[in-house]
């Protein structure tokens, strides 16, 4: 009997490891790490145990509060690299909108690159509303940044109105 | 071998080593490393390996290097069958990901590949094979095209300047080579590919080497032919 269930457990255990195995290769083509440091990021996100790094966010919140605002974005990449941390994507947003606000033009690619990460904020938020509190900011919610980033894309003949250089960055 | 030996060990490769192996090159077909950034580029296999490997699958079925009979059966208990199904599915995949190991990744040349791929594998199933002569046919398959896109490709492409690239350069001056546009990367991928077929060709050789049961006959055969040659040669 013990001799007929060795070659048994062998199977079940064999079948558990390699479909394990080939779970993990599925997960691996799906995320298409470029680096070693990106497969364990991505295992950390997987696992549930992925954290920010706090440290490098708050010297990239220096950077920001001092309108160094690539060096922050640098910051928070690093802090961040699996993109998967709401506030810092929204903090990353808020960067591309101050940066590319100006009281004659808006910097299209600098806006669209905002439209983006804040999209990625309100995707990871998506249960519950995304408010930051951090009194320096004048919009505190997504939903907000997103509205002012998708209104500076928008063309139309206000953007001739000469009034709109006395307009004031949020 | 004590029978209960010769049990434990056939569940071991049959259930254990052969997923295992297989999937090492299902993981490692479709990898390459980037020539500037060096970081991973994951290639899923493109449609038409699919269908090569549905081929190169009749074509082990016909050479009895998987013999789905003695595989799957009413007879077979419940997890036998399914560890062999999922052996043979995994074996599906390492075909795919061995023949993407070896298709250039696009443009004229991965077209030309494919439809040589395509050409052999369909000749193949309508000529006399037995396990031998099918893994002695697939290593010089994958052997082929293995020098072709790692070797000579990648010569024909280096930025540096390889052999290949004075030769064609002198051979074909005025002659654009835009149409067989391929990207380049670094040579760890030859490296990588090479490792996978080979993982690729030492799984079939253990498939056909593997005691499942009564495919002891093919153990047999191949032992017997490797000792004294194969009659039909």
């Amino acid at each position: 009997m013990t001799a007929r269930m060795q070659p048994r457990i062998i199977q079940l255990v064999g079948l558990g490891f390699t479909i394990a195995y080939a779970v993990f290769i599925i997960w691996i083509y799906a995320t298409e790490p470029r680096t070693f440091k990106e497969v364990s990021t991505s295992a950390e996100v997987a696992a549930g145990t992925y954290e920010v790094d706090q440290e490098k966010f708050n010297s990239a919140l220096n950077f920001f509060r001092r309108e160094q605002f690539r060096a922050a974005r640098v910051e928070w990449q690093q802090a961040d690299p699996a993109q998967q941390d709401a506030r810092t994507q929204f903090y990353i947003a808020y960067s591309f909108y101050r940066e590319g606000w100006g009281r004659v033009y808006f910097d299209q690619e600098l806006f669209k690159a905002g439209v983006e990460a804040v999209n990625r904020a309100i995707a990871l938020s998506s249960t519950s509303k995304l408010t930051i509190d951090d009194p320096d900011l004048h919009m505190n919610t997504a939903a907000e940044l997103k509205a002012e980033l998708e209104q500076g894309l928008e063309r139309n003949w206000s953007d001739v109105n000469p009034l709109k250089v006395l307009r004031t960055r949020k | 071998m004590p029978p209960t030996n010769r049990s434990r060990n056939c569940a071991l490769v049959d259930s254990f080593v052969l997923p295992f192996l297989f999937l090492t090159v299902v993981l490692l077909g479709g990898l390459r490393i980037g020539a500037e950034s060096g970081t991973f580029i994951f290639i899923a296999p493109p449609l038409v390996t699919l269908l090569l490997a549905t081929l190169l699958m009749l074509l082990l079925v016909r050479g009895g290097l998987v013999r789905l009979h003695h595989w799957i059966g009413s007879d077979f208990p419940p997890l036998t069958n399914v560890a062999h199904i999922w052996t043979f599915i995994t074996i599906f995949f390492a075909s795919a990901q061995a023949f993407n190991s070896v298709l250039p990744e696009r443009g004229l040349l991965h077209w030309l590949f494919s439809f040589f791929f395509l050409w052999t594998l369909w000749n193949n199933q309508f000529a006399s094979f037995n396990a031998r002569r099918l893994l002695r046919s697939l290593t010089v398959l994958f052997g082929t095209a293995f020098v072709l896109k790692h070797m000579l490709l990648t010569s024909l492409y280096s930025p540096e300047g390889g052999w290949l690239k004075r030769v064609a350069g002198t051979l074909l001056q005025g002659v654009a080579l835009g149409t067989l546009d391929a990207p380049t990367f670094a040579a760890a991928t030859g490296y990588i590919a090479f490792f996978t077929l080979a993982l690729y060709v030492a799984g079939l050789i253990l498939l056909a080497f593997a005691v499942n049961g009564e495919t002891t006959v093919v153990t047999d055969l191949v032992v017997r032919e490797s000792i004294l040659g194969d009659p039909r040669d």
